[in-house]
């Protein structure tokens, strides 16, 4: 096992998908590795403990205390990917605290690879955070995540620099039947017969979207 | 051999932070391979010897023997710096004492480099401490360290204040030392081990230690502002070892 992935969905504003892509990373993480860990930093929204809650801990990045409790997880190679679902509300606090201990540079020496999803919005908080992860975050493990749901159009070019990850739109009646809390992405897979399905079709495709992020990953690793 | 430079860090109020300031500059100096020795003057119990052992004695400052202790060996040693932390209200009877010997007359015909960091509190009478400091300036480098490690304010907020004690003595020159994260500098604390060890994850005899990560990234945060501030004034260059060298813990 060469690295540990550390996998931070964030974005500086409230329902564009977070935990829609923290779930989808999560159970995927799970069907291939049958193990995963997540964090849920979300609790002023939709939340991922809700969805999983057998693989999902809360944490606190609000006092030193919090951040030690998970900061100090995220740090170990033990081989287990880690998926943070980061809220809006704790997007800047959580970064200035990257930056301040230098946790992408202690990350490299521990083996240990974070990748950063940005899910993108078109609004100016969006526009102003996203250069602030640059300076932090190397190109390599910067992703762009182009919720269609969300973006509805051409990803503002700013964005559109590095990586991107696109999920597609799903329409209204099978938005509403995947925001239940007991569906299961993988558990539909198992048991929808038909391969055809547009939704079997969705998660097929995001799927082999974060196969192909991992490899990627992989291959810069190696 | 190098001209000595001594170091005096003071203040005549206590809890202001001398101790601190102290070990941020046995750390920078550490960093930069100039060889230091301390002395502490908080007889007969020392804060900075807790910290760094190997290079502080305690020292009692009001006693001749203990003053030529540290002066009648300046240029016999070899580390050719010197630091000496002096206890809260001893600072103005300490520069007398030096006038007294003949030290400073010593530091302005350009023999010893004296320099004194004269860590400021938050109040008036601290302040007032600043005009009756330099009348001892002649010949030294004479620092006004803002410390902010308390939540310290220094009257930012009455410009007219802060211009006369700040602005009021010519050739003064302000360092701030930043606020370091309460629960890093507790741990730092508990551990006893100097900053640089403390960043390098070790222990006091340089063993594998288990402290946070996320402490170790504030405190390492933290000491390379407070060493930015060392850069600054160009500190390596006044105690004459040259240009600061490239440093392990800002890699």
């Amino acid at each position: 096992m060469r690295h540990t992935p550390v996998y931070i969905v964030c974005s500086p504003r409230p329902l564009v998908g977070k935990t829609l892509v923290a779930r989808l990373l999560s159970e995927f993480l799970l069907l291939k590795n049958r193990e995963v860990t997540a964090f849920d930093v979300n609790l002023k929204e939709p939340s991922l403990l809700d969805f999983l809650p057998k693989i999902t801990e809360t944490a606190e990045i609000d006092d030193t205390v919090g951040k030690m409790a998970l900061m100090d997880r995220l740090i170990i190679h033990d081989g287990a990917p880690k998926v943070i679902d980061l809220g809006f509300h704790a997007f800047d606090e959580f970064f200035k605290m990257t930056e301040e201990i230098g946790f992408m540079k202690e990350a490299v020496r521990r083996s240990i690879a974070p990748v950063i999803l940005f899910v993108a919005d078109t609004d100016r908080v969006s526009a102003r955070s996203y250069p602030t992860l640059e300076r932090q975050i190397p190109p390599s493990a910067l992703v762009t995540v182009d919720n269609e749901y969300v973006v509805r159009g051409e990803l503002p070019p700013a964005f559109a620099r590095g990586k991107i990850l696109n999920i597609s739109a799903l329409p209204n009646f099978l938005k509403t039947y995947v925001d239940r809390l007991s569906f299961s992405f993988t558990d539909y897979l198992r048991q929808e017969k038909d391969s055809s399905t547009e939704l079997h079709q969705w998660i097929r495709r995001n799927y082999m979207s974060f196969r192909e992020l991992e490899l990627s990953m992989i291959l810069q690793g190696s | 051999m190098a001209k000595p430079a001594v170091i005096v860090v003071g203040a005549d109020k206590g809890g202001v932070g001398k101790t601190t300031v102290s070990r941020t500059l046995l750390d920078y100096f550490s960093a930069n391979n100039v060889l230091t020795r301390a002395f502490d003057t908080e007889s007969p119990r020392g804060t900075l010897k807790r910290f760094h052992p190997d290079i502080t004695e305690i020292v009692d400052m009001t006693t001749t023997s203990d003053q030529m202790k540290i002066f009648d060996t300046l240029n016999t040693v070899s580390p050719s710096v010197t630091v000496i932390d002096v206890r809260a209200g001893l600072l103005s009877p300490a520069l007398a004492s030096l006038r007294d010997i003949g030290f400073l007359d010593a530091a302005k015909s350009g023999q010893i480099t004296f320099a004194v960091f004269h860590i400021l509190g938050p109040s008036i009478a601290s302040l007032d401490e600043i005009a009756e400091t330099s009348n001892f300036m002649a010949g030294a480098r004479y620092f006004l360290v803002k410390n902010f490690i308390n939540d310290t304010q220094f009257f930012q907020w009455d410009q007219a204040t802060y211009n006369s004690y700040f602005h009021r003595i010519k050739d003064a020159t302000d360092l701030t030392i930043p606020k370091l994260n309460e629960m890093a500098y507790e741990q730092v604390e508990v551990a006893s081990v100097p900053f640089l060890k403390f960043v390098a994850n070790k222990g006091i005899s340089d063993d594998a230690a288990n402290y946070s990560f996320v402490l170790r990234g504030y405190v390492r945060h933290w000491l390379a502002n407070v060493w930015s501030e060392y850069d600054r004034i160009k500190l390596t260059d006044i105690v004459g070892s040259g240009k600061p060298t490239s440093r392990g813990g800002e890699k």
